[in-house]
């Protein structure tokens, strides 16, 4: 039950990651695990700072 | 069973339209604009949208998408539609969809209504739809970029020139709706100063002490906003501080310009990206709540159908019906800046290509109706108290006597004790010739969540609205500063390549002072203007948004050509023709009309007119001329860059069509996707 609950906060978070295009840790790191295991995982800290280069770097993210 | 419910949906649609057009003197419930407008929406998703997706594009769910091919975990991430359906809506919908129907509310709520829904659905849902498609199709390709590939270098650059001057545009004329609705109000500028401390108190919890729990920072800045917000009040009713919170427009301008030059080079994680996810929430919370109250107040809309002013003579911005509805509303009919979203991020996140009709069109059918509510919440003001509240001052006359005087000469009625109580009502000094759309969409919010929620509250809800106004036009002042810092550093770089590295702070630091000195200077300019700035400067952002929406329809149909499908070329040529007729009669009765209201060049002339005979100060009158004529130059390099674009397609496609060319599509080749389903 209890594991229920923090299956469906943890998707519910999730979804709200996307819709403000936050960064969603956990799906990088299973993609990292799945499809480049040779390489080490950035750490949350790091994968964040990435992350907003990225985003804010090309092209407008929010419009008139 | 399907094709009764589709006939049930088309009677109601049906119903609400001869409703709004038949109603003679009776006011009409807004229930009749939302119902006609979601029954068009959805007959339209469901025939046009898949015409567009089966037909036209041939969207292939067999096919992996640039989500599946580059998955990275960063921005290259396949989401579920519905979550990027939201995020997509969020990232295009703005101010522009709140504030053109409220300015063009002054031909009366039928014209613009009927804009905003044919336009969505033939014209701005298609270009955003084909656009998403095309970079979905390139793996996530830039507007820009697939200019250059599909049309040629040269359409490439100017793209790029033109896409930089519209976001200079776009920002002051953003930045002067802030400044209109914040003048002279202590509890709005104490409200929206807050918001700083708060991002920055955000910043540091996202990246020091908490680094990447993002939701946790966004709930406790949300929490201290709304503190902020009531707390407000108290400032705003103080004798002590409500003084230190009251500002002229210029100071507030140059607060915003100091603000936009700190914003963009510091690094994003300290006050950009905390007000992007305040403003986000804060966005997707209040239209949902404003979609609510509507639908439970359903309130009856006051203002005509039609008004006098379709003949051009309005207070709010000059120029006729015909083309000027069209300009004054462009988000939430057809916006070129879409292009740059539907080209930017989410073609990178698409799950399955089937997916891309409800994100592009769907998406677009969205701000739509965000534009229909902002035309419902405008029309349900008293006439009188509409144009009281956009009619720029000098037009009214200083006093409230003098604008009752004025607007009763309109043939609406207005009473000044009332308006007077409105104003104390929601906390302000002043409400008179707020022009720019804001305040009066927040009072007019104001009055529905007041209605729905709970009475008393109309002041608290007045400055929750403009507190959400002003934050997301902010951040979109934040990050298109930003942007356009990026763009002019690449430019920048062709001429000393060390000016063009993005992290050397020396040109960064070079690169913003000058994007924010170009928005700041139409700014100020917009805010010292004795007509209000709104008249001048919006019908130009009007102008360069459809220009661009031209450029992004240009590469639409060179892909749809290229595709080999050129026998539907026409679902992007028609609106293309349409966009090209109005921008251009616009751009023309900008510059050359002989009436000084209307004309840029005319307004010149008559501002040294007036300094020779002594009848304006001669700075002021050499700043109006000045500024007449660089709007007017403005227009008309808008106008020739867009038709360079067009031309040089048009002999793209000729030579596709008569096959002195291969009808090649660049298009990623295909893979086929490895999802189950």
């Amino acid at each position: 039950m209890r594991t229920d609950v923090g299956a469906l906060l943890a998707r519910a978070a999730a979804v709200v990651r996307r819709l403000a295009g936050m960064p969603d840790y956990a799906a990088y790191v299973e993609h990292a695990r799945r499809c480049h295991p040779d390489r080490p995982v950035l750490s949350e800290r790091d994968f964040f700072a990435e992350y907003l280069s990225a985003r804010y770097a090309d092209g407008p993210t929010r419009c008139c | 069973m399907r094709i009764l419910l589709w006939a049930a949906v088309a009677l109601a649609g049906a119903a609400g339209w001869g409703a709004l057009a038949l109603a003679r003197g009776e006011p009409v419930s807004a229930a009749w604009l939302i119902v006609a407008a979601v029954c068009t929406y959805l007959i339209a998703f469901r025939f046009y949208g898949r015409f567009l997706a089966h037909r036209v594009t041939g969207l292939d769910d067999r096919r992996a998408t640039p989500a599946e091919r580059l998955a990275n975990g960063r921005d290259y991430v396949a989401t579920t539609k519905w979550v990027l359906f939201g995020h997509h809506f969020a990232a295009i919908a703005g101010a522009g969809p709140l504030v053109g129907p409220v300015l063009a509310a002054q031909f009366g709520y039928l014209p613009g209504t009927l804009w905003i829904v044919a336009g969505v659905v033939a014209a701005g849902a298609v270009q955003d739809f084909i656009i998403l498609f095309a970079s979905m199709r390139r793996d996530g390709k830039s507007l820009g970029r697939m200019a250059k590939e599909e049309i040629g270098p040269l359409t490439g650059l100017l793209a790029m020139v033109a896409i930089m001057a519209i976001t200079v545009i776009l920002l002051a004329v953003l930045a002067l709706i802030v400044v209109k609705s914040l003048a002279e109000s202590p509890w709005g500028v104490f409200t929206i100063l807050c918001t700083v401390p708060i991002a920055l108190l955000m910043g540091f919890w996202m990246k020091v002490w908490r680094p990447g729990k993002t939701i946790e920072a966004s709930v406790v800045g949300v929490i201290l906003l709304l503190v902020a917000l009531v707390l407000g009040r108290h400032v705003a009713e103080s004798a002590t501080l409500a003084p230190l919170f009251t500002h002229s427009g210029v100071t507030i301008a140059w607060g915003i310009i100091v603000y936009g030059f700190i914003a963009s080079v510091l690094p994003v994680w300290m006050l950009l990206c905390p007000r992007d996810y305040l403003s986000t929430f804060m966005k997707i919370g209040t239209i949902a709540l404003l979609a609510i109250g509507l639908v439970l107040v359903r309130p009856p809309l006051q203002m005509p159908a039609l008004t006098r002013f379709i003949d051009g003579s309005g207070p709010v911005f000059s120029g006729a019906l015909f083309p000027f509805a069209f300009i004054t509303i462009a988000c939430g009919a057809i916006s070129g800046f879409h292009a740059l979203v539907a080209s930017g991020t989410t073609p990178k996140m698409v799950r399955r290509e089937g997916d891309a009709r409800l994100i592009g069109y769907g998406g677009m059918l969205m701000e739509s109706f965000v534009a229909i509510m902002a035309m419902a919440a405008a029309a349900a003001l008293e006439p009188g108290t509409y144009f009281a509240m956009n009619a720029p001052l000098s037009t009214l006359g200083g006093s409230l006597e003098a604008a009752a005087g004025t607007i009763r000469g309109w043939g609406f009625s207005f009473s000044p004790a009332d308006f007077q109580a409105l104003t104390a009502s929601v906390g302000e000094q002043t409400l008179l010739g707020r022009t720019g759309g804001a305040a009066t969409l927040a009072v007019g919010m104001a009055q529905v969540f007041s209605r729905a929620f709970g009475d008393g509250l109309m002041g608290l809800w007045y400055h929750f609205a403009i507190m959400f106004e002003a934050l997301f036009i902010l951040t979109t002042v934040d990050t298109g500063t930003r942007v356009g810092r990026f763009m002019l550093q690449e430019l920048l770089g062709h001429v000393w390549e060390p000016l063009g590295r993005t992290s050397w702070y020396p040109s960064s630091a070079l690169a913003s002072a000058l994007v924010v000195a170009g928005w700041g200077w139409f700014l100020i300019q917009g805010v010292v203007d004795p007509n209000g700035g709104i008249n001048s400067l919006w019908p130009l952002f009007g102008i360069s948004n459809q220009l661009l929406a031209t450029v992004a329809l240009c590469v639409a149909t060179t892909v749809i050509v290229k595709a080999g499908k050129a026998r539907y070329a026409w679902v992007t040529l028609l609106p293309l023709a349409w966009l090209l007729a109005v921008t251009c009669t616009a751009s023309w009765q900008k510059v050359l009309s002989p009436d000084p209201k209307l004309g840029f060049l005319a307004l010149a002339a008559r501002a040294e007119q007036q300094v020779a005979a002594g009848e304006m100060a001669a700075t002021l009158g050499r700043q109006v001329a000045f500024n007449a004529r660089l709007d007017a130059a403005l227009a008309v390099l808008f106008v020739a860059v867009t038709l360079v674009v067009v031309v040089s397609s048009a002999r793209e496609w000729l030579l596709v069509l008569r096959g002195r060319k291969p009808a090649l599509a660049r298009e990623t080749p295909f893979v086929e996707t490895l999802y189950a389903n």
